[in-house]
């Protein structure tokens, strides 16, 4: 089991973690390189890990709880990534590398080896709506994050008293950007994840999969995504309704992501 | 080596005194030759702004710093000893050198981290250096003063937050739209402080200005200022919907904008944020607006609080630039020691004697005879001394030469001298 890498990639998320929270803390910028160059080789070890893991598996590496959380941080990593490039928000690292950092210490610790594994879960469309569906997710966490981050930094500009979060988090409008920008780049994903699925599910699950919670849960999941980005681009929803129904969405993913345990199908490992 | 610094400044002296001691520009040259010819000063500079008149000067090891520099102030100014006494402060060595890093990195500032001082530091330097009464010393400790003030800018948010109403308005502008570029900016009513806001707004970016005014005649005059338009007054509540920030300063008794016309405005710009900022007293936009989502409003107490809490954040960012001053000063003083010519030229006799003796002792174990030996020993030495004449004369000039420390430096580098 490969899970040295995965180890090595947790302990530079922290590191990087660690070097961002001085940064933003001690609003000084010398400390950032330091940051960056943690995430980086934290992605990079973690990128390893996952080559590693289809290798030695022979498949694409999501056939339990462990290797599905490995990549969701590992698509989050990559989405803060993008963002940082685009948008240069020191302060966001202090939001998005905790997640990362927990989920890819989890998955490390979390780290067994495969039983046999369903033969369904090796078929050519189940790694396309996987992946797909957590890169939808990553985006919709990245919107929540920035969510939260619009919040604080509104509440601090109507109170019109600034403490320590006005001098450190980014302008409103910008924050509003990145958000509305992760559920554009998301919702295509999330769409194309969930149709796979659903066409698999009708080819080879015959009857049956209608009753699955997770699938009814999913499709609610994928209605509230299109709601958010409508009402975005035709209510003209910004800022506050924006930043919350951001937060509101996420939390709707999470009972999906419980919903795994309910299901049949979505147990990985089957029963 | 006698580092001192003399002067006055807002901390001591009231304006009256102040302006009395100030230097204009064109008399500094003139003083400065005027203090180096005195037998006890070295190399001098003077820093004279409205808010402070200091002489930083490398003196003899025996001259008394206050009385010399204080009298010449006094005959200089022609301001009388006693007077000046009361308020004139005298740092020496160490605390010279950290009076002036903290004066460059403006950490003595009536605002602190307010950014003129630096160049000031600078002009008076470059004065200096133009009238030659810079040297090696103050020369390293000046160059050191501007890098730990750059360092303290860069490190600490000692200069990041604005302190005045005007720039805090700018400030919080870009916290809500991050950049201003293309913004659209209103003005009602064409008061002073609405002109100073919407100036500082146009050169951070802002692109299109509107002036409404009741009387048309101060609107067209203030708009052809800023570069602007007018907006008939009994028609702006039509137009404001257009603009991202709203500056209102007019005599009107009642609100002129309410809570409903808000609402107007968001719709009808879908919900692109507006930030208002009345600084009438009485109001003239119902505070209520300001709970409106993507709406915020600022009175002029708020602005002033946004500046307060500015200030407190600078002051704790001090607290931090203070120890990087500390560290600096320390790095200074040791380079300083460490390049001192006298040790350097003692070192340097002592290297070069060095060889002769161990070449000599080599050489007796040859059978010389003792007349031999003492003609070879007296033709060495003498070598030796012509070889250092040279090297010394020049080390013992470098102090009075702007780029000596860095020279001396050489010096021991060359001749691989220990530390």
């Amino acid at each position: 089991m490969s899970s040295l890498w995965l180890w090595a990639a947790a302990l530079f998320y922290s590191l990087g973690l660690a070097f961002a929270l001085l940064t933003v803390v001690q609003q000084r910028q010398t400390w950032f390189r330091l940051a960056m160059s943690g995430i980086g080789l934290g992605f990079l070890f973690h990128f390893v890990s996952l080559v590693e893991r289809g290798i030695t598996a022979g498949h694409f590496p999501v056939t339990n709880i462990s290797e599905a959380t490995s990549l969701f941080a590992f698509l989050i990593t990559a989405g803060f990534l993008l963002a940082h490039r685009r948008y240069h928000m020191t302060s966001f690292t202090v939001f998005a590398l905790p997640v990362v950092f927990v989920m890819t210490l989890a998955a490390a610790a979390s780290q067994h080896p495969s039983p046999t594994v369903a033969p369904i879960l090796k078929s050519g469309w189940v790694p396309l709506h996987v992946s797909a569906t957590l890169v939808g997710y990553a985006a919709l966490l990245l919107a929540c994050l920035a969510g939260v981050m619009y919040l604080i930094q509104e509440r601090e500009l109507k109170r019109k008293d600034p403490h320590a979060f006005y001098y450190r988090l980014p302008p409103l409008e910008t924050i509003d950007r990145l958000g509305s920008q992760a559920l554009a780049i998301g919702f295509p994903f999330i769409t194309v994840g969930m149709s796979v699925g659903l066409l698999g599910a009708m080819a080879s699950w015959e009857a049956g999969w209608v009753q699955d919670p997770k699938v009814a849960i999913s499709a609610l999941l994928w209605v509230i995504y299109l709601l958010l980005i409508l009402s975005r681009v035709r209510a003209g929803w910004r800022g506050h309704k924006a930043a919350l129904s951001a937060i509101l969405g996420l939390a709707m993913a999470l009972v999906s992501w419980g919903a795994n345990y309910l299901s049949t199908h979505h147990a990985f490992l089957g029963h | 080596m006698q580092l001192s610094l003399v002067g006055l400044s807002h901390h001591t002296a009231p304006i009256e005194v102040r302006e009395r001691l100030h230097f204009p520009e064109k008399d500094l040259p003139a003083a400065l030759h005027a203090l180096v010819e005195r037998d006890a000063v070295e190399e001098a500079i003077i820093l004279s702004t409205c808010n402070r008149v200091e002489i930083l000067a490398r003196l003899t090891d025996d001259a008394d710093a206050r009385s010399l520099l204080g009298d010449f102030l006094s005959r200089q100014r022609r301001v009388p000893r006693d007077l000046l006494d009361k308020h004139l402060y005298h740092h020496s060595q160490r605390e010279a050198v950290r009076h002036i890093f903290r004066v460059a990195a403006s950490l003595d500032s009536m605002i602190v981290g307010e950014p003129q001082v630096l160049g000031q530091v600078k002009a008076a330097y470059a004065t200096g250096r133009a009238v030659g009464t810079v040297g090696s010393i103050l020369d390293a400790v000046l160059a050191h003063a501007f890098a730990t003030a750059k360092k303290v800018r860069t490190e600490t948010g000692v200069a990041a937050s604005a302190v005045s109403v005007s720039y805090a308005a700018v400030e919080l502008a870009r916290k809500i739209f991050g950049s201003l570029e293309g913004k659209t900016v209103f003005l009602i009513g064409a008061g002073k402080m609405s002109e100073l806001a919407a100036r500082h707004l146009r050169r951070s970016g802002a692109r299109a200005i509107f002036v409404a005014n009741r009387t048309l005649a101060r609107a067209e005059e203030l708009a052809k200022e800023l570069g602007g338009e007018t907006v008939r007054f009994d028609e702006l509540l039509n137009f404001i919907s257009r603009a991202d920030i709203v500056i209102s300063s007019t005599g009107a008794p009642v609100y002129i904008i309410k809570k409903e016309h808000g609402a107007r405005f968001l719709a009808e710009r879908r919900n692109r944020p507006m930030f208002f900022i009345d600084i009438a007293v009485p109001r003239d936009i119902d505070p209520a607006l300001n709970k409106l989502n993507n709406i915020f409003l600022y009175d002029i107490d708020d602005l002033q609080q946004v500046v307060e809490a500015n200030l407190r954040q600078r002051r704790r960012e001090a607290l931090r630039a203070e120890e990087i001053v500390e560290r600096e000063v320390d790095r200074l003083l040791g380079r300083l020691k460490r390049l001192e010519v006298a040790p350097t030229i003692a070192a340097l006799q002592e290297h070069l004697h060095g060889i002769r003796q161990q070449e000599l002792e080599r050489a007796r174990l040859r059978d010389l005879s003792p007349e031999q030996h003492t003609a070879v020993e007296e033709m060495t030495r003498r070598l030796v001394n012509k070889i250092l004449h040279g090297p010394i004369a020049e080390l013992k000039r470098l102090p009075q030469e702007p780029n000596g420390l860095k020279l001396t430096e050489f010096a021991r580098r060359l001749f691989r001298l220990k530390e």
